[in-house]
């Protein structure tokens, strides 16, 4: 049995009126709300359709688009091997050059260019982050493509064991899964180097410096300090490479040549997952877009674990060069 | 204790440092020549690493420029023929497009990520942090399902067909994410002080965050919203599913319209060289206006910082 509460005093009512209008739903939390709520229904929608415009290829041909070799146009079978062979390849032979140059450049960057050029080449590097892969594309195909045909392939030709490894001359072409690796080596290095960049620049310059006091060279500080404390954010920045690489479409779409049969031969044409996509969608109809769909949910679920991969590792580095 | 053991060094320690002094001295020249031979390798690293990107740059300039004149800027294309094999008209189609497109792109996607980058940065619910992580996992999604979803739900289940609409929709669905992120961090990077002044002075909640923190956090969002925008206007896939094409002066949401990259795929496998040729042209309003857009948004954003702090 609690005591009645006592009537408020006028002046208590108003501030009591205004502290609940301040907490209480106004009409702008309804705004970002619903705002919210549309990102979110879109997002779903987004994975819905996918996986509904893909369904009839998967509960009926699964087996096939994983593991056949040849897409047969117009009614099928559609078998996706070659797609996701080569887009193994093309990503992870770019991914390694990309990988090597952008380690050498961000290292460059950070400790040896001189320091009031550092900003400008920062600036640059992110600045061709945001060159469109279509320019990358175009020049792969007009300039690169016939440089590779005329003077890069034969003289590859002319190494030992040419033959096992390249093929036959007679099937390479300009656009093949090499020139496809290549240009996407290059569309992923500003890409790598802005977050390999950043993660280096973070290392704690304590840590350096003791290093440098106790009688290291600059490239012992470099191997046995710098890059074993950035480790973990260099392998995020990598997946994030990764995931740009396995989902370019048009650059890939322009330079790997469109053929779709499994390739080992790096000189041959190939084509990717993405690329295929692009290059086959304008003239499919019924099951065949189902099954480009399906390939699209393959590459969506393989793009979505990479980011998921790399976006823990760099917040993983963040927080640990927090810390320190 | 300590200080017992640190002015003690033992017979041991004397000799371990002794030993560990030799080593250094012995392997100091190996060691400075490896780190010079490392340094010159990174150095050259940095050169691989430039050299196309550079030859990329001059190539688009050098070949592009000559291409530019009003009728490129002003006309139709034009189908080169036999009799008139460098006849190609110019790409007004694609340039009245690219900016239909993007503008309504823009009215779709700058308010909802402003709002919903809002909600996700001043609420602390489970739905904020799941509505953070789809926009990071959006953000990773490649371009050319934007177009896969904008062709199956608007083209062909929304019975729309091949439309500006469609095409814009698709580079909503790009933009989105981009514009969520940044605007959180933006959000989130005003200081919790400037909020707490503003309810003591008795402000209500929507007020404080419409009239301090959105203006404090203004420069962060626009930059983030204009390098959204300035992505999707380079992006090829997305559109390559939706809008059609054509070669008309359309920009009307429900019309099939042309755009800038689509014609740069289009025509670069096109068997006329002069077609080939405008290829380069297009590449070069592409990559000019892309980075005008990044440059200034930037620019703005550190005189903005500036003023502010």
């Amino acid at each position: 049995m609690s005591e009645p509460r006592p009537a408020l005093l006028d002046g208590e009512k108003v501030v009591a009126e205004e502290f609940s209008a301040t907490t209480s739903r106004s009409w702008y939390r309804y705004l970002l709300l619903a705002a919210s709520f549309i990102f979110a229904a879109v997002s779903v929608t987004f994975v819905g359709s996918i996986v509904a415009g893909s369904f009839s290829t998967w509960t009926h041909h699964a087996g096939t688009l994983l593991t056949r070799n040849g897409w047969q146009t117009p009614n099928g079978p559609f078998g996706g091997l070659a797609m996701i062979v080569g887009t193994l390849e093309t990503s992870l032979l770019g991914l390694a050059i990309a990988v090597m140059v952008g380690l050498g450049t961000s290292i460059a960057i950070v400790y040896f260019v001189p320091r009031r050029l550092r900003n400008i080449v920062a600036t640059l590097v992110e600045l061709l982050a945001a060159v469109p892969s279509i320019v990358y594309g175009l020049w792969g195909f007009l300039v690169l493509a016939p440089w590779m045909l005329s003077t890069v392939e034969p003289w590859l030709n002319s190494w030992p064991f040419a033959k096992t490894i390249f093929g036959n001359p007679s099937q390479q072409a300009g656009p093949s899964l090499l020139l496809a690796a290549i240009i996407l080596a290059v569309m992923i290095l500003p890409t790598f180097v802005a977050i390999s960049r950043e993660v280096i620049a973070a290392v704690p310059q304590d840590l350096i410096e003791a290093s440098l006091s106790l009688g290291a060279t600059r490239w012992q500080v470099i191997r046995e300090v710098v890059l074993p404390t950035a480790r973990i954010g260099l392998y995020g920045a990598t997946f994030l490479a990764l995931g740009r690489a396995t989902g370019e479409t048009v650059a890939v779409a322009l330079v790997a040549g469109g053929v779709a049969n499994v390739q080992f031969h790096l000189l041959y044409p190939g084509t990717t997952i993405a690329g295929w996509i692009a290059t086959q969608f304008g003239e499919s109809q019924g099951v065949e877009i189902s099954a480009l769909t399906a390939m699209g949910l393959l590459l969506m679920l393989i793009s979505f674990g990479l980011s998921l991969i790399s976006r823990t590792l760099v917040s993983r580095q963040r927080k640990m060069m927090a810390v320190v | 204790m300590n200080s017992v053991i640190a002015n003690a060094p033992t017979e041991l320690g004397h000799e371990l440092r002794a030993q560990i002094r030799r080593t250094a001295n012995h392997t100091r020249a190996r060691r400075v020549v490896i780190s010079k031979i490392m340094i010159t390798l990174s150095m050259l690293a940095l050169l691989v690493a430039a050299v196309p990107l550079v030859f990329l740059m001059y190539q688009v300039i050098k070949n592009g420029w000559p291409v530019l004149s009003k009728d490129f800027f002003t006309t139709l294309p034009q189908t080169p023929s036999l009799i008139t094999p460098t006849v190609t008209g110019g790409v007004s189609n694609a340039i009245i497009g690219t900016i239909a497109l993007n503008i309504y792109a823009a009215l779709m996607a700058v308010p909802v990520g402003v709002f919903a980058g809002i909600y996700v940065a001043e609420n602390n619910t489970k739905f904020a942090s799941a509505l953070r992580i789809i926009a990071q996992t959006m953000s990773g999604a490649p371009s050319i399902m934007m177009g896969l979803f904008g062709f199956t739900l608007l083209v062909r289940d929304f019975n729309l067909g091949f439309s500006a609409i469609a095409g814009s929709f698709a580079l909503a669905v790009l933009m989105l994410p981009v514009i969520i992120i940044a605007t959180e961090i933006s959000v989130r990077n005003v200081p919790q002080t400037l909020r707490e002044a503003g309810l003591a002075l008795g402000a209500k909640e929507h007020q404080v965050s419409l009239k301090v923190v959105l203006p404090a956090a203004l420069s962060g969002i626009v930059t983030g919203a204009i390098l959204a925008i300035s992505r999707a206007v380079g992006e090829t896939a997305p559109v390559l599913l939706t809008i059609g094409g054509g070669f008309i002066n359309a920009w009307q949401p429900l019309h099939p319209v042309s755009a800038l990259p689509l014609t740069v795929y289009m025509n670069a496998k096109s068997e006329w060289p002069a077609q080939r040729a405008q290829v380069w042209g297009i590449a070069l309003v592409l990559v000019a206006f892309i980075f005008v857009l990044s440059l200034g948004a930037r620019m703005w954003a550190s005189r903005k910082q500036k003023v502010n702090s």
